[in-house]
């Protein structure tokens, strides 16, 4: 059973259907693109402040010693 | 606090509650959460969010039929949504979904997604509410998904295109800002876009035909994991590009000043001195720009709060702490004409900044270049703003820009004809007033600058 103690919104709920659909056309074309220009080398490395989505087993071994 | 008394701000979740015994925050686990508990510590769920420092570090006090108390690591200083700078918000809106997604690999989901979830800690954000995952029920939308929309994506994106000062408004819209207010702020070219019309605007539109359903009568629909996947990645990527249009990059401010190099030198070994011969761990500067005069203090602080009233200037400290790990540093954005109020439920949800301050209570303040403009822009009495610093901390190094200080001219100039109501703006005015507060440790003149720098103490019982 969810312990749900906020209204997660009916239509919120459908549309995410709609969403994902949607989602998943964007991801697969600027995967695409990426895929495209990673071709032609017309990729430029950035310097980027956050990390992509996924946690890293890296990550897991720098933060370790941060905490004072 | 009376033992295990509720905290008044952990209401919502019927899991769990935090509570505070003997100065230390505690969390209580109900026997309805058992089972999502167990699995997650016993999954090395837990283990591997606290190795990559994502969520808050918790112990297990004792564990009982009727309760399991855990006590996470303290956090010196929460701040609030409504006081982050544009790239803190990113990195917490960043954050809840990178644990969405771990959570849904793991079979769990975030319950929500609430702003409030996340606080900053160790230059970092995180995770705060260990409380918030749930198993994930096969074929199940995210029931957060409206609450990440309304608490993370809708005001970053307001923030782009109307500006830092947008996320401000979450201190007015404690659930999230409503989607619909979202939708008709939004300039119409973003319905053009299909990614923000979809996460938008049709879903205010779906909201409202939605919100007279009060029978239950629409079937709830089906989605699979993979596609929650793909609404949690796409909203990551495009969160992640998001930038402020507003482009006037912070970080000049030290090439506007009337100091000679020699003079700043001056005043941060002044600084360094004082800081050094009251032993100072904690430190708040409340005019701080972008923590150049932070980074210039030589002692090993253990939390420096860093705070402006300028989101822009907060975003640049917050982007240099990262580059370089100063995880002793916490930018906020204050404005210390207005600071935050206590508000919720018998405004007792979300502290004030005074509350919260008073509270953390640092060893020194630092009000650099702060009391020309409070005085004279906010016009703040000497003694209502020596009443104010003298609430939260027991030394103050305030300097004070002299009448013919260029700043202090230009300030007086935009008065035109009110200018004489500010003859009073003297430093002899300026000490009677506040050693009704304070005694003067310390008091140095600049060279080659029309400001004084005091060391105060204040008094007993004065707080």
């Amino acid at each position: 059973m969810y312990l749900l103690y906020f209204d997660p919104g009916l239509g919120a709920m459908i549309i995410q259907g709609i969403i994902a659909a949607v989602a998943g056309v964007v991801l697969f074309s600027k995967n695409l693109m990426y895929k495209i220009k990673l071709f032609f080398s017309l990729v430029k490395k950035e310097d980027d402040l956050f990390d992509d989505i996924n946690i890293e087993d890296t990550d897991v071994d720098n933060k370790t010693n941060s905490d004072k | 606090m009376i033992n295990k008394e509720q905290h008044s701000s952990s209401f919502r979740d019927p899991s769990g509650y935090i509570y505070i015994e003997d100065n230390i925050l505690k969390r209580k686990i109900h026997p309805i959460y058992f089972k999502q508990y167990n699995k997650l510590k016993n999954s090395s769920f837990f283990d591997k969010l606290f190795k990559s420092g994502l969520l808050i570090k918790h112990k297990e006090v004792s564990v009982s039929e009727s309760e399991i108390i855990i006590q996470p690591d303290q956090i010196p200083f929460i701040t609030y949504p409504y006081e982050w700078s544009f790239n803190q918000y990113k990195e917490a809106a960043l954050l809840t979904l990178k644990l969405q997604k771990f959570a849904l690999e793991n079979e769990f989901s975030l319950k929500d997604a609430s702003a409030f979830n996340v606080t900053f800690h160790n230059g970092n954000a995180i995770f705060i509410d260990t409380l918030s995952f749930d198993f994930y029920k096969e074929n199940e939308p995210w029931r957060a998904y409206k609450q990440f929309i309304t608490h993370f994506f809708g005001p970053l994106i307001l923030a782009h295109y109307h500006g830092s000062e947008m996320l401000k408004l979450m201190g007015s819209f404690m659930d999230g800002i409503p989607v619909k207010t979202i939708a008709s702020l939004l300039p119409f070219k973003t319905k053009l876009n299909p990614f923000l019309y979809a996460n938008i605007h049709l879903l205010a539109k779906f909201e409202d035909k939605h919100n007279d359903d009060y029978k239950g009568e629409t079937k709830a629909v089906g989605l699979s994991k993979k596609g929650q996947l793909n609404i949690i990645q796409s909203l990551y990527n495009s969160i992640k590009k998001l930038e402020l249009k507003e482009t006037s990059e912070w970080g000049e401010y030290y090439n506007k000043t009337n100091y000679t190099d020699a003079a700043f030198q001056e005043k941060s070994k002044l600084i360094n001195t004082w800081i050094r011969n009251i032993n100072a761990k904690t430190v708040i500067d409340v005019g701080g720009n972008d923590g150049t005069f932070v980074r210039q203090i030589n002692t090993n602080l253990t939390q420096a709060l860093v705070c402006d009233i300028d989101n822009n200037a907060v975003d640049y400290n917050y982007k240099q702490l990262k580059k370089n790990k100063d995880s002793f540093m916490l930018p906020f954005v204050l404005d210390v004409l207005n600071p935050s109020a206590n508000i919720g439920f018998n405004n007792k949800e979300r502290f004030s900044f005074l509350k919260r301050i008073s509270e953390f209570a640092p060893d020194v303040t630092l009000a650099l270049a702060v009391i020309h403009h409070m005085t004279l822009s906010g016009n703040i009495t000497f003694e209502m703003s020596a009443n104010f610093f003298a609430s939260f901390s027991d030394h103050l190094v305030i300097e004070f820009p002299k009448q013919k200080d260029s700043w202090v001219q230009r300030l007086l100039k935009s008065k035109g004809e009110f200018e004489s109501h500010f003859d009073f703006y003297t430093l002899e005015n300026f000490k009677s007033d506040y050693l009704k507060y304070f005694n003067i440790v310390e008091e140095q003149t600049i060279h080659d600058s029309e400001r004084v720098l005091f060391l105060l103490k204040r008094k007993n019982g004065k707080t």
